[in-house]
């Protein structure tokens, strides 16, 4: 890799990573092919397309400031680059990218607003169709009394029934004050999944990511005394 | 210890800081500190002798601030590496904070082979081996791991306070911290 001024390098970032966060995590992946050069620093530090590229992975996922997010990854991203000696140049790559992560997981994790994508049209639908079928089966506040059903299929495109008990659920989890497991314990494969579909919210497009996201939604843990005490007063 | 070299050297941290160190003349210097090149260069033989005076001295201030302020927090070695950053956070937050010497330094001597830019990678390497003691005797068993994740967050968040006082990235240095303090602890 030369540097990141082409739309090609941008390009290949995004064939890098599924979802945002790994887009986002890929350039330190990106960045083992890359020559160590104060030249390299600068093509990233002054590269406004990367920058803007950047950015906009960290608002999808939900970040509470995407452009802050970004000049910092970017920032450890050149400075673990910096390194001359390979070895060393890699294992600080390696770690830059457990930072990043935790960064993203800072910007992230316990948002009140994070979930605010579901106030949308098409999600609010969704969601309504969610809260009715929950309704109707019983669904009740403990998420973790009530796994979702996944068969052994794994690329199989989610059921109508699928996306609206997520959708209850993500919606029951709003309503309250909810730890997650953190991200550094979970198996790297499923990292990408849990920060998009248990973290961020977002639904799965799969039923393989489904399962994933399911098994760790079932460890988060919710606390919804506030609402239940409000309704108490009311 | 003159009270005169003590003065060039205060005047040129304070320069060096606010207005970056290739824009400073020896001429400012003198100047300011109310002295002559003479005099300076009598005391520091060039400016780069003087420079890496002044990066020295910043950094051992900090080092020395950091250690006594940790210290009469905790003597746990396991919060003393949980609080590293809420110090560090404090230090970010003051209306002094100009920057880190080291880091600013790097920037400004890219070739390696400048002594300035040598000298700021060793301050850099102390620090991390800094955090890597604090790991090390919170008996985490990754300690070279996380002092990097810690030390790249550290001048990550650095780097942009210098770009944008205020910006809030320690705050997120804090919390990110925080998630790979408790995932090694957890180890």
């Amino acid at each position: 890799m030369d540097d990141f001024n082409s739309a090609a390098q941008l390009a290949k970032l995004t064939q890098l990573g599924k979802t945002p966060s790994e887009r986002l995590l890929s350039l330190f992946d990106a960045l083992r092919d890359a020559p160590s050069s104060v030249q390299m620093a600068t093509s990233i530090a002054d590269n406004a397309a990367l920058l803007a590229f950047c950015t906009k992975q960290a608002s999808a996922l939900g970040a509470n400031q995407p452009r802050m997010l970004a000049e910092h990854i970017l920032l450890i991203a050149i400075n673990a680059n910096l390194q001359s000696e390979q070895q060393a140049r890699l294992d600080c790559l390696k770690h830059g990218k457990k930072a990043a992560l935790a960064l993203i997981l800072a910007q992230t994790q316990n948002q009140p607003g994070r979930l605010n994508w579901l106030w949308s049209k098409p999600a609010f639908y969704g969601l309504s169709v969610g809260c009715l079928l929950a309704v109707s089966i019983g669904f009740g506040l403990d998420i973790a009394k009530h796994p979702l059903n996944i068969s052994e299929q794994t690329e199989v495109t989610l059921s109508a029934k699928d996306a609206s008990l997520l959708y209850a659920k993500y919606e029951q989890m709003r309503q309250g004050t909810c730890q997650y497991p953190e991200a550094l314990q979970i198996p790297d494969q499923d990292k990408a999944v849990y920060l998009e579909n248990v973290v961020g919210g977002k639904l799965p497009t799969n039923l393989k990511d489904l399962a994933i996201a399911n098994r760790y939604l079932e460890k988060v843990r919710c606390n919804f005394t506030p609402m239940l005490m409000a309704n108490s007063t009311s | 210890m003159s009270t005169l070299r003590d003065k060039i050297l205060a005047t040129a941290t304070n320069l060096f800081q606010t207005q970056g160190i290739n824009s400073t003349g020896v001429d400012n210097i003198v100047a300011e500190a109310g002295t002559t090149k003479m005099t300076l260069y009598k005391y520091f033989r060039s400016k780069e002798l003087l420079i890496l005076e002044v990066l020295t001295q910043s950094q051992q201030q900090f080092q020395t601030w950091l250690n006594s302020k940790l210290d009469s927090q905790t003597q746990q070695p396991a919060e003393k590496i949980q609080r590293l950053f809420d110090c560090i956070e404090e230090w970010v937050s003051s209306p002094d904070f100009n920057g880190m010497g080291f880091i600013k330094a790097a920037a400004e001597f890219p070739s390696e082979a400048n002594p300035v830019h040598q000298l700021s990678a060793e301050q850099s390497k102390q620090f991390r081996l800094y955090i890597r003691s604090l790991a090390a005797q919170a008996n985490i068993k990754d300690a070279d791991g996380l002092a990097l994740q810690l030390s790249l967050l550290f001048e990550g968040a650095v780097q942009a306070e210098q770009m944008q006082r205020g910006s809030g990235a320690m705050q997120y240095a804090k919390k990110a911290a925080k998630i790979l303090i408790d995932g090694s602890l957890a180890e």
